[in-house]
């Protein structure tokens, strides 16, 4: 039985690591940055998502009708108002539905809404969703043509904001991932090629007794590999720790922006960085080796 | 077991290092390649390991033919060659026991018949007492013969010395020559040794095989040096 041992090579892919210290360490500091910018604004991009959700009524206008309408008069607005294109529903909130709902959302101060309980400022609305954002102007012109109707609140400055902002945070965050990822690819190379180098006596030896370009290699590719999975872990914690902090911050002081929980975001992290780290690593080496391994 | 038909080296600057030149050496055979510095006799080795192709000719080992030898097959090859250089070439951060060991990890070979293989080799060249030295713990006629221990480690059917006493003194480069010569007789394994050493190629009355200037000028069985 012929086999090879894993050991070795780990402990090669090891001693490659420590022999080269200066450019495996740099290599490392390249990559988790890249990784923790990565991170950073994915993280970003996911708690936008998130609050997006959160906010909800982003397909929807509320109109507010008007105090002294009948309910055949408010049915008739409903129908009047499904029958309209670009409609997908409308939901009525009757004036003690709306009381109730901001109740709870108030329910640590009960005083507030006790004094209100007789009198209730609230009105009764319908909340019409849409299908398309494109064609809501027109919705709006004429929503507001219907006589009952005293006013819409239409929230598409923050939907539209927040949904400006996540494109130009993914626009953003794609150019400067594909220049860091280039950057870290070029370092890496740079590494293996030092490595490759600094062996080259030893891997002519090996050649002379018969060693195989794979044998050769195999090393090298986990030294690049090794690089990756060390700058995955690194820029793990720290984006871990980061997010952390700003959570607790924003936790306590901001009360309009909801932090997703980290554990949600924790897996897509460690799975996102690990396959980054190992294929920037193994492709660095790769490509470094394939210059050397011609003959 | 290795047959020269024709061989022509032309290396890239245009130097003609080999030019018809044709012999064969038989199984178990010893020889020696003699010759002045630039005569063409490294060149040989190198053909012979495949580090280079021949120019124009037919090279054939052990019934492989080296001409059209894919690059990919080339390691596997040479594991049935044992080679030994003048500068011993051995790995300096690994001990004798290790440097050794190492050729058989190369091929896959199990760890258990490394631990098995490995101590009888290194006594075979007498130095089961320095297992655990460094090669630069080793005087050049000790570092030689690890080498030689390591070019057995994978049972080749032939071993092909470079001037393998060139940096050692006249002592142990006896020595040296003497083990070849009995890998020869009690392995049965070809034998090629290119040297510069009139007195000991004289000494050991084998075949000689004569270069000058890329063409063979004498080949003799219980020859002399010219
Ligand atoms: N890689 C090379 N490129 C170009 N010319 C070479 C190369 N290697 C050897 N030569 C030339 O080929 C000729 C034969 O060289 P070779 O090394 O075979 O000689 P040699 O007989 O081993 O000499 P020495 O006894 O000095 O080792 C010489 O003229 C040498 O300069
Ligand atoms: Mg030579």
């Amino acid at each position: 039985m012929r086999g090879y041992s894993f050991r070795y090579f780990l402990a090669e892919g090891f001693k490659g690591l420590w022999r080269n210290g200066f450019m495996s360490l740099a290599s490392v500091a390249v990559l988790t940055s890249c990784l923790i910018v990565l991170g950073a604004f994915s993280t970003l991009v996911a708690n936008i998502n998130f609050n997006l959700e959160l906010i909800g009524s982003v397909n929807q206008i509320v109109t507010f009708l008007e105090p002294e309408l009948t309910d055949e008069e408010i049915l008739a607005i409903r129908d009047n108002i499904l029958a309209m294109d670009n409609v997908s529903d409308v939901k009525y909130i009757s004036k003690e539905d709306a009381y109730n709902s901001e109740k709870e959302k108030y329910s640590e101060y009960p005083e507030l809404f006790a004094k209100l309980e007789n009198d209730n400022p609230y009105n009764a609305s319908l909340v019409v969703t849409y299908v398309n954002v494109d064609q809501v102007p027109t919705l709006q012109y004429n929503l507001n043509q219907i006589d009952g109707i005293y006013k819409i609140s239409y929230r598409s400055d923050i939907a539209a904001g927040i949904r400006n902002f996540k494109n130009t945070v993914i626009f953003v965050s794609l150019w400067f991932l594909i220049l860091l990822l280039l950057v870290s690819l070029f370092v890496i190379i740079n590494t293996i090629n030092i490595a490759i180098f600094s062996r080259r006596q030893e891997i002519g030896i090996m050649r002379y007794i018969g060693a195989t370009n794979w044998f050769i290699s195999v090393p090298f590719i986990i030294e690049g590999v090794l690089i990756g999975l060390i700058s995955a872990a690194i820029a793990f914690v720290v984006d871990w720790n980061v997010y952390r902090y700003i959570e607790s911050v924003i936790g306590s002081d901001i009360k309009f922006i909801m932090v997703m929980p980290f554990s949600q975001l924790m897996w897509m992290l460690v799975g996102s960085f690990a396959v980054i780290g190992f294929l920037c690593g193994a492709i660095g080496s790769l490509i470094s080796l394939q210059r050397y391994m011609k003959a | 077991m290795i047959e020269f038909s024709k061989v022509k080296k032309v290396y890239p600057n245009g130097t003609v290092a080999l030019d018809n030149v044709s012999f064969y050496v038989g199984d178990a055979e010893f020889a020696f390649i003699v010759g002045a510095s630039g005569a063409g006799k490294s060149t040989i080795a190198k053909l012979l390991l495949r580090e280079e192709k021949v120019t124009a000719g037919q090279l054939v080992v052990n019934e492989m033919h080296l001409n059209d030898m894919p690059d990919r097959v080339v390691p596997y090859y040479r594991r049935q060659i044992g080679m030994v250089f003048q500068d011993f070439r051995l790995f300096p951060n690994k001990t004798v026991y290790e440097n050794v060991a190492f050729a058989m990890q190369v091929v896959g070979e199990p760890a258990r018949n490394i631990r098995r293989r490995v101590p009888a080799l290194l006594d075979v060249v007498g130095l089961s007492d320095k297992l655990k030295r460094f090669p630069d713990e080793l005087s050049g006629g000790e570092q030689q013969r690890v080498a030689l221990a390591r070019a057995l480690a994978n049972n080749p059917k032939v071993i092909i010395a470079d001037e393998p006493t060139g940096n050692i003194d006249p002592q142990m480069s006896m020595e040296i020559m003497n083990l070849l010569v009995k890998i020869n007789k009690n392995n049965n394994k070809t034998v090629l040794v290119v040297t510069h050493e009139k007195a000991l190629v004289d000494y050991f009355q084998k075949r000689v095989i004569t270069l000058s200037e890329g063409h063979i000028i004498g080949d003799r069985i219980g020859g002399m040096f010219e």
